[in-house]
């Protein structure tokens, strides 16, 4: 049995009247990979902002690496270091260089010392393929780059698990292929990822599980073959059908 | 009235005696405005803390100085605090601080407010604390932000600094009343003082105008 890395027990969050989870549970294990999948609304992005509380849950229950989190208790900031996050803006810092935006944290979070953390930078740049653009400001990026600039810079924590939200929603269609491609090298190496995405494509070749979200809660989940070829649900199939 | 050749011989002949005047002027201004961007960047945090209490005070305090006029506040801080031992320029220096820092405070509000909501979550989901958050991330964009206004502000502060003289200090425009009266020739001192004024806030806008270009690294 692998380990398990996140769970989430009978989860619930509101936005004043609107109740956007309602009793998500929910399992991931490490290296796996799990992609959520559902209609814009379903609560997808809302589900994993609680899993690094940028929202604060209104119930239930997070448990990381298998301890449970009480935001009240705990600190957050370092539960956040173990918990990536990759976000749909990239949300680049543009006063900083790339390499700037990837030291940052390592060196003011981690103390962790300067010359020690720009190589370990500039090797994260490599890996997403962007060696060369250490010394450049986000503004003079593609879209697809700075996504991979912001993966280099979640990676530079050295997070055991990874959330995407909706990491290629806002690129132009030619630059999502090479954010996926360093998305799925990134699985390959074994990290956890939890990943809300509209690519069919990545789920199906990459993913482990499936989750299909609909009105706040999980309505069908399984591997990519099963959900995607023999959906139990007849909502799931109307939404898969809507858009493949 | 405006005889041009008499300007600019007063103008020579009184360089001195406004020298020393401009001298205090700036200080006045240099020192008023340091302490009024510290005072403007903890109201603006208090604002936009979500702590009620400290909501409450900035609010309270931005209401007073909005509220009322410049010279009352000189005036208030001059007789207050001169009971305590404290100079007319100290006085002065501290009144213009208060007063600037109000307007301040709302300009950084605004500067904060504006960065994206996304820059703070980005900070926050790499572990950072919210204070180093806004230190690291937030604050150098705002500031960038804030500069055409800031620079504004400043200017305001360098010709409100005039308003001094009420309580006798011997900054520029005093120098150009005492000797208007003296001479009786108060038309010519106070299109020199202007001069002096004019000059001052584009050598001011300049140089705000350099730092704004030194701070867009990146856009």
């Amino acid at each position: 049995m692998k380990k398990e890395m996140i769970r989430l027990e009978n989860l619930k969050k509101s936005f004043g009247e609107l109740e956007v989870l309602k009793e998500v549970h929910l399992e991931v294990h490490e290296s796996d990979v799990v992609v959520l999948i559902g209609a814009s609304g379903s609560g997808k992005s809302t589900l994993l902002r609680c899993i690094n509380f940028l929202e604060i849950k209104n119930g239930g229950k997070i448990f990381i690496e298998g301890e449970e989190v009480d935001p009240k208790t705990h600190n957050l900031n370092e539960v956040r270091q173990k918990v990536g996050m990759v976000f749909q803006h990239f949300n680049l810092f543009p006063h900083k260089t790339v390499l700037e935006n990837v030291m940052e944290a390592p060196v003011r979070v981690k103390n962790q010392n300067k010359a020690e953390a720009q190589k370990e930078a500039q090797a994260l740049l490599d890996k997403v393929g962007l060696a060369d653009k250490a010394n450049v400001y986000p503004a003079k990026l593609s879209g697809g780059q700075k996504q991979r600039v912001a993966i280099a810079r979640a990676l530079a924590m050295k997070p055991d698990i990874m959330l995407f939200d909706e990491p290629t929603s806002a690129l132009d269609p030619e630059l999502v292929g090479e954010v996926l491609a360093t998305m799925k090298e990134l699985a390959q190496e074994g990290m956890t990822m939890v990943v809300v995405t509209h690519e069919m494509g990545f789920a199906k070749e990459v993913a482990d599980e499936v989750v299909y979200m609909h009105d706040g809660q999980i309505r069908e989940k399984g591997k990519p073959d099963e959900l995607f070829n023999h959906p139990k649900e007849e909502r799931t199939k109307n939404f898969l059908s809507s858009i493949l | 009235m405006f005889d041009i050749a008499h300007i600019l011989e007063v103008l020579i002949e009184s360089y001195p005696l406004f020298m020393k005047g401009l001298w205090i002027t700036l200080k006045l201004t240099i020192v008023s405005i340091l302490i009024g961007t510290g005072i403007g960047l903890i109201f603006a945090l208090f604002k936009i803390s979500g702590i009620k209490i400290l909501n409450w005070i900035a609010n309270i305090y931005i209401a007073l100085i909005r509220g009322t006029p410049l010279i009352v506040q000189i005036f208030i801080f001059y007789f207050g605090l001169a009971e305590l031992g404290i100079s007319a320029f100290w006085s002065a220096a501290f009144g213009l601080a208060m007063h600037n820092g109000a307007y301040i405070a709302e300009i950084f509000r605004g500067s904060i407010q504006s960065v994206d909501k996304g820059q703070t979550e980005a900070g926050r989901s790499l572990g950072m604390t919210y204070g180093l958050t806004m230190r690291r991330i937030i604050l150098p964009q705002a500031f960038r932000r804030a500069l055409p206004p800031l620079g504004n502000q400043f200017i305001i502060g360098l010709k409100d600094s005039s308003l001094a003289s009420f309580i006798a200090l011997s900054e520029l425009f005093s120098i150009a009343t005492t000797q208007g009266s003296r001479t009786f020739d108060e038309m010519t001192y106070l299109i020199i003082v202007g001069l002096y004024y004019l000059v001052l806030v584009l050598l001011f806008t300049l140089l705000v105008n350099l730092l704004e270009k030194k701070l867009s690294a990146g856009e």
